[in-house]
């Protein structure tokens, strides 16, 4: 029974971040996240403080940066798309162009990247490299469509990459990639249900507007209780399922769906009896959705939660000031 | 009088028939009524009546001198436990320690009492060293086990086993039964155990036989164990040869006859 699946990224070490009130945690990801985009768009020096607070986490997390690179790669592929609107979005004028990629379309310039994508698409799951292979067929796709390949373009048109075009990209990029690495610091570094008490001791003040934040936060932990048993589930279904003839992988389009349906046809039935059972259970137990309950959790901040906080807190206020001062110029 | 069934019947919103149809009885405080019947029965919709889950289409339903009802439920349940047949459906903590304390949460225990409390029915139930685990590294028969320990945390006077023991394998169900064995004597719970299996049923005081919504045997497990005719046509399979067998092993009399092998059985299952 090793397949058993763990939900959540957390990872134990007995580090300081680790230690960090989750809480403290969650707001600094917060202030990260306002600070990283009010930072004006070509200033790479402010950007580089903002990194250097992920940076922190991940070195005094004691968790190898392998573990970091896993969750940045699985946004590689939007952080390439957004890199090359960016790229190709029109700017000003007043910026210099550096160079002008013509785009043509001729029958077989299309059917040469569609096969070029299909290709792609088939070997993909084979590949040790994926991100790699990616760049390289858009690079490669991108080429081909410079010139028409026998025979005339049916439509032409130009790109124009400029200096402004190309900040604004990697300038993106960046961002993106400092909030990431801070959320990924976050969430590896603390058990779910902490981050569930956190934000429930966070949305503690709308409770007086009379909005049940608690029965939302039990929401979150029941989910969080019974996803890796729906996964357990899941895996079982599939190995019945598989020695019964069933592939998932295998067969036609048709068949592939039927599949599926007979994998989520018993697990809809199971979910359905499980909140059932659950839900007399918890009432059984005496829960009253939104009354007043007392808790196993005691979170306590220390010094070091209230130093952490308010040096990023500063930083923030700085930013925002520093921004304020630049319109009032 | 623990609990009082008066001609309590039962319909489900939208069935046609009552699962239920008339019920008197009730249940003496710390005894151990078994509850049998077969699938489908209305066993569980017993239990979820006592528990306030359900409320009956016609009838009353006293616990403790005291009608159950919409007011007062959340009180009357604070007396009362179960421990339902799915032991994963009623794990609701993300660890052990957690799914103690949900119910001492919603009572609004102070959390020095909680830690306690956890701290001394972990050790009741044999989980002491398991607190931080999550459930899905916990057996089936453990998973029980912490169910029972968040009961008893709750002080409950009562506990309804649902066929808590059905989905486990020889060993979880032998250790729970053990259970339900300590708190009857050592702790003097009102006990009721549900189940269709006959062989559990006869270590209760009393055993009261389900069929078509009503009762149609209500005895001790001896009397109750005679009306063979009666047991068969309910639906419920008679103690087979092979645990038979297994029962009456180091059992040294000589059986001649069916008599004799209640009587073995009943004397045997007082000794246990
Ligand atoms: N929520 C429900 N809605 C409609 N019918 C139900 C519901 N729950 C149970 N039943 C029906 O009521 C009958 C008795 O169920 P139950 O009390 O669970 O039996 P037992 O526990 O003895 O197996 C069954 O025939 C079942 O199909
Ligand atoms: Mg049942």
């Amino acid at each position: 029974m090793n397949d058993k699946i763990v939900f959540g990224q957390y990872i134990y070490r007995n580090s300081a971040i680790h230690k960090l009130d989750p809480r403290v945690k969650l707001c600094v990801l917060f202030m990260m996240m306002i600070g990283v985009f009010l930072i004006p768009a070509d200033n790479f020096i402010l950007l580089g403080i903002a990194f250097l607070i992920p940076l922190t986490a991940v070195i005094l997390s004691k968790i190898s940066l392998f573990k970091y690179l896993k969750s940045l790669k699985q946004i590689a592929f939007i952080m390439v798309f957004s890199f090359a609107f960016q790229l190709f979005m029109p700017v000003g004028k007043n910026t210099t162009i550096l160079t002008t990629l013509p785009i043509c379309f001729s029958y077989v310039n299309i059917i040469v990247c569609i096969f070029i994508l299909v290709i792609y698409f088939l070997i993909r799951r084979y590949l040790p490299f994926k991100f790699l292979f990616f760049l390289v067929c858009l690079i490669g796709i991108i080429y081909l469509l410079r010139y028409p390949i026998l025979g005339k373009a049916f439509y032409t048109t130009k790109l124009d990459i400029s200096e402004a075009g190309l900040i604004h990209g990697s300038f993106l990029v960046l961002r993106v990639f400092v909030i990431i690495l801070a959320s990924t610091s976050l969430t590896l570094t603390t058990k779910p249900t902490d981050l569930t008490n956190a934000i429930e001791w966070l949305l503690m003040p709308l409770e007086k507007i009379k909005i049940k934040t608690s029965i939302f936060a039990m929401m979150i932990s029941i989910a969080l209780r019974f996803i890796p048993t729906l996964f357990n589930e899941t895996n079982k279904i599939l190995k019945a399922q598989a020695s019964r003839g069933v592939d998932f992988n295998e067969g036609k389009f048709k068949d592939q769906v039927k599949q599926i349906v007979s994998l989520l046809v018993p697990m809809f039935v199971i979910s359905i009896k499980r909140a059932e059972d659950l839900a007399d259970a918890m009432e059984a137990r005496g829960y009253i959705p939104g009354a007043k309950r007392t808790k196993l959790v005691q979170m306590k901040f220390c010094i070091g939660d209230f130093i952490v906080f308010f040096v990023i807190l500063a930083l923030l206020v700085g930013l925002i000031l520093g921004r304020c001062g630049l319109y009032a110029l | 009088m623990f609990i009082e069934f008066k001609d309590v019947s039962f319909k489900y919103y939208g069935n046609e028939q009552n699962i239920l149809n008339q019920l008197s009885f009730s249940v003496e405080k710390g005894s151990m009524l078994a509850i049998l019947g077969h699938n489908g029965s209305g066993k569980s919709t017993i239990a979820k009546l006592i528990m306030g889950l359900l409320e009956p289409t016609s009838g009353e339903i006293f616990i403790e001198g005291e009608k159950l009802n919409e007011k007062i439920v959340d009180t009357l349940r604070q007396k009362m436990g179960i421990i339902f047949q799915n032991p994963d459906n009623q794990f609701v903590g993300v660890t052990v320690k957690d799914d103690i304390a949900f119910g001492l949460e919603n009572h609004q225990i102070p959390r020095d009492e909680m830690i306690r409390k956890i701290d001394e029915f972990a050790k009741l139930v044999d989980m002491q060293d398991f607190l931080n685990e999550n459930p899905e590294n916990l057996s089936g028969g453990q998973k029980q086990r912490v169910a029972i320990a968040g009961a008893l945390a709750m002080d409950t006077d009562l506990i309804i086993f649902d066929e808590s023991t059905s989905m486990l394998d020889p060993k979880g169900t032998k250790e729970i039964n053990q259970m339900i064995q300590t708190l009857r004597k050592n702790y003097q719970k009102t006990i009721i155990t549900i189940t269709h299996n006959l062989e559990e049923a006869l270590n209760a005081d009393r055993v009261i036989v389900l069929n078509d919504g009503q009762i149609v045997l209500d005895g001790t497990p001896k009397e109750v164990l005679k009306e063979e005719a009666i047991l068969e046509a309910s639906g419920l399979k008679l103690i087979d040869g092979i645990s038979l067998i297994n029962m009456i092993q180091n059992y040294t009399i000589r059986i001649k006859n069916k008599e004799e092998i209640i009587q073995a059985l009943w004397e045997l299952t007082f000794k246990m």
